[in-house]
């Protein structure tokens, strides 16, 4: 399951993170790697913002495809 | 004197970083660029300690070396070596700003963390263990809140004074004691790395360099100069730990570092649970913000309120602008709330007065029956009346109106110009270079100052609270269709300003093609110098066609959408739709000096720029058209004889095609060049010898005379002016943050080849329509347009060119 499949409220927790090298390397820097809960913020034709740690990111669809996660 | 000490103050973005770096270095701040590249370099002096200059980075998540503003930052860390570091960190988001804390700490230099938003911190009922990070980053940590200005100071006179201890008890020789983070085989690793490398690195940072080898990062690899043998050994440690943990390296790195900071977290913070998974204030305004249906409309209404603070008529940009142009650069101004009336008229209206007399006594002398008032900006005829002996008589005895009588008069900065000249007695020559020539490009470059600072004081105010983030976010869904970033729309909204910082924010837009493309796209929004052709050729051609100065606005918007359509289907812009990953901060409520010193960077920067460059060719534009090739000076109406008219004439050719194929059009389109609004300047001085009393009809009937179609001509002429390439300022920062030549003649090709064809289209087309027959250009301008048609059309690549 990636992360474009969650609706506004859901948690999960990421299980890796793929796509483009640089991408990657920056939402790591962002705290996206294995292990970390995120939550839903909020959610608008496939882009959205997400809490994790204590900040909001917003991403787009593109982007959360390459998001894999699992239920928490 | 001793030794002076640098402090690089360096965190995350929203971190609080703009707001210490003003608080501890006041006004004492000196803006430039990174040596080689455009990303901003900022440093000044900490108050009260001469000595000491706080090196401002830019706010970065992480010392990798993928993007420009991490590539400089450590360039600068680990080879120009500070003396020590300020490391802020937002304490409301500890966990994800250590991660680039825990980096700074592995190049071994003196360092103090300061905890910003402390006071937030407290409110939430949060707790952070400062001796617990203390020790386990191996560094002094002090709370501090920026905003509040407390304890910002203290944080730096602790570094500043570790900075000094450390001249004494150790230099960049010595072997500092470093957080261990990783895990055994990694640490085993890196301690393998650490041999190998020894000697060639300063040894305080070899830790920092032995963990950038094991993440395979080729800049620093290449730097340090590797046999083969040792590099085989390096890697075969490498691949042995990317086994054991079924990883690559780099990701290895990543986890165990946010591990650390966990297992430290679990220690030293206690979050108040009340608050877990709360929706804060800033998620339920996002809530209507980023709304599905509401988003776009609030968005609009916010540009709106920019289109009005800035553009709208009666605004306060017209308002400024008119007080700048008029009043403050040329003859004077009345100090608000002291105007009174004399005689029972206003100045306004006794100036009024005046210029009509002026006008009838003219008139009368040259034995006209009519006399009339034009509009200085557009030329055009305000009104007109008939003359008789009567109306003579009486206007001959109105006298000129003394504003000081009228309230209290401040001389405009071109009135004490010209009164200085005309006490020093010089010659007309020198007058005219003075007056036009020179002081003429200063005030072309200052009356735009009063609408381009009031775009980026809004600009500024909405980057500054939060929703300029908010802004991308919302635009991307739109602008990715179209091969751009929902970063673009930020530069093209500064682009309604003015291009030249428009340019230089597509900066901000993380993916290159999509950054290409902004720069290249961006300026085909209207400028506010371009609304000065505008606003001439709608009021003399397009009285009763009121759309069309609106329709130019659209027109550009159109030219973004289907030139980014035609782009993204090259093979030079093909590819995955881009990501976008942007951190959104808390709204807040921007600080008045924050915002000023934003609006003040970037509005300096523009004055800077467009002086040097527009000063000079204003100096040279007024040289070619007063004086011809024996370098005699020339009134007004010898225009003809001057060598603009030459140099018009030689390419006036490829002006044919448009419409306006004569040496008048040809002047006021290159000189346009120089800067938009010249475009009006110059057409009225290069048709100074046409029929028409006044200047608007000059250029009416000079339309009249090289076209049979004048108004599809005048169309042309501005349709050109507006779209091809922005003023020099703007092409040169183009090339500049396109990379290369190559990129940059691309781009400026692309916005000639859009102007031209357009500009084409409108008059062949036109006539053709209008019943003016087909011709061969009619012929070209059809199948140019065909391709142009196809281009946006065609079915789309799937590949890109990899760089």
């Amino acid at each position: 399951m990636t992360l474009v499949e969650l609706k506004e409220g859901d948690r999960a927790r990421i299980v890796r993170v793929t796509g483009e090298e640089a991408v990657k390397r920056h939402l790591g820097a962002l705290g996206f790697v294995a292990g970390t809960v995120v939550r839903v913020v909020g959610e608008s034709y496939g882009n959205m913002i997400l809490a994790i740690h204590e900040s909001r990111i917003a991403v787009n669809d593109a982007t959360a495809k390459n998001v894999e996660v699992k239920n928490v | 004197m001793s030794k002076s000490v640098k402090i690089a103050l360096a965190g995350n973005p929203n971190s609080g970083k703009t707001t210490l770096f003003n608080a501890l270095t006041g006004s004492e701040q000196y803006v430039g660029n990174w040596p080689g590249v455009t990303v901003e370099k900022k440093d000044g002096i900490l108050v009260g300690h001469r000595e000491v200059v706080i090196q401002d980075l830019p706010g970065i998540y992480s010392l990798s070396p993928y993007s420009i503003e991490e590539k400089v930052s450590r360039r600068f860390l680990v080879e120009e070596g500070p003396d020590a570091i300020l490391n802020i960190v937002d304490g409301t988001n500890i966990e994800r700003n250590l991660y680039f804390s825990t980096q700074l700490a592995e190049l071994g230099l003196p360092m103090v963390m300061a905890v910003n938003m402390m006071d937030v911190v407290k409110r939430n009922g949060d707790r952070i263990d400062f001796e617990k990070i203390a020790r386990a980053l191996r560094c002094e940590v002090i709370g501090i809140s920026a905003l509040k200005n407390e304890g910002g100071m203290e944080a730096a006179e602790k570094v500043v004074e570790m900075a000094k201890k450390s001249f004494v008890e150790k230099g960049p020789g010595k072997l500092t004691d470093v957080p261990h983070v990783f895990s055994g085989s990694v640490e085993h690793a890196i301690a393998h790395i650490e041999e190998s490398i020894q000697g060639k690195v300063p040894l305080r940072s070899i830790r920092w360099y032995a963990i950038k080898v094991f993440e395979r990062d080729r800049e620093i690899i290449k730097t340090l100069d590797m046999s083969v043998g040792e590099m085989k050994h390096i890697e075969e440690h490498i691949r042995d730990c990317e086994k054991e943990i079924g990883d690559d390296a780099e990701s290895i790195i990543t986890n165990q570092r946010y591990e650390f900071i966990k297992r430290l977290m679990d220690k030293s913070l206690s979050l108040n649970e009340k608050r877990k998974d709360k929706a804060t204030l800033s998620d339920k305004i996002d809530k209507i913000v980023t709304h599905r249906i509401l988003a776009l409309p609030i968005f609009i209404l916010s540009l709106c309120v920019m289109w009005f603070l800035a553009v709208a008529e009666k605004g306060p940009g017209t308002v400024l602008t008119d007080w700048a142009n008029d009043g403050f650069l040329a003859d004077g101004w009345h100090i608000p709330f002291t105007t009174h009336e004399v005689d029972g008229k206003d100045y306004e209206t006794a100036s009024l007065d005046f210029a009509r007399a002026e006008a009838t006594v003219a008139a009368w002398e040259a034995g006209e029956k009519k006399a009339f008032v034009e509009d200085e900006d557009t030329g055009n005829i305000d009104e007109e009346w008939e003359v008789d002996e009567a109306v003579y008589n009486a206007a001959k005895d109105v006298e000129e109106p003394d504003p000081s009588k009228y309230g209290v008069w401040v001389p405009g900065i071109g009135a004490l110009i010209n009164g200085a000249l005309e006490r020093a007695g010089v010659s007309d020559t020198v007058k005219s270079l003075v007056v036009d020539g020179a002081w003429g490009g200063v005030a072309t470059v200052l009356g735009f100052v009063p609408v381009i600072f009031i775009v980026f004081l809004f600009l500024a105010f909405l980057e500054d609270c939060g929703y300029m983030a908010r802004v991308a976010f919302i635009m991307d869904r739109l602008l990715r269709r179209f091969g751009l970033s929902g970063k673009s729309f930020i530069p093209m909204l500064i682009g309604k300003g003015c291009g030249v910082p428009a340019v230089m924010a597509a900066r901000a837009i993380e993916n290159e093609r999509a950054r290409r493309m902004t720069v290249i796209l961006a300026t085909f929004v209207p400028c506010g110098a371009k609304t000065v052709i505008i606003a001439m050729f709608a009021a003399l051609f397009f009285r009763e066609h009121w759309y069309v100065a609106a329709m130019m606005d659209v027109i550009g918007i159109a030219i973004i959408i289907l030139g980014g359509i035609a782009l993204k289907k090259t093979r030079l812009f093909a590819g995955e739709a881009s990501s976008f990953v942007l951190e959104l901060p808390a709204y807040h409520m921007p600080t008045i000096s924050g915002v000023w010193h934003h609006t003040w960077n970037r509005l300096k920067g523009y004055i800077l720029k467009a002086g040097l460059v527009i000063f000079p060719a204003c100096v040279f534009l007024w040289f070619v058209m007063h004086f011809d090739w024996s370098l005699n000076l020339l009134a007004d109406e010898e225009i003809e004889k001057s060598i603009l008219h030459d140099l018009g004439s030689w390419i006036a050719w490829i002006f044919e095609p448009l419409g306006f194929g004569s040496w008048q059009g040809a002047a006021a389109s290159v000189s346009a060049e120089i800067a938009k609004e010249q475009a009006t300047a110059t057409l009225k001085l290069v048709t100074v010898g046409m029929e028409g009393v006044s200047s608007g009809a000059h250029i009416q009937n000079f339309f009249a005379a090289i076209s049979a179609f004048p108004k599809l001509a005048a169309l042309s002429f501005m349709v050109f002016n507006l779209f091809v390439p922005p003023c020099m300022v703007a092409i040169a920062v183009t090339f500049r943050e396109m990379g290369s030549q190559k990129w940059g003649w691309f781009a400026v090709g692309f916005q000639l080849f859009v102007g031209y064809v357009l500009a084409l289209s409108v008059y062949q087309l036109g006539v053709l329509i209008a019943g003016g027959g087909f011709g061969f250009w009619t012929a070209v301008a059809i199948l140019v347009d065909l391709a142009v048609i196809w281009s946006i059309i065609r079915p789309a690549r799937k590949e890109g060119i990899v760089e």
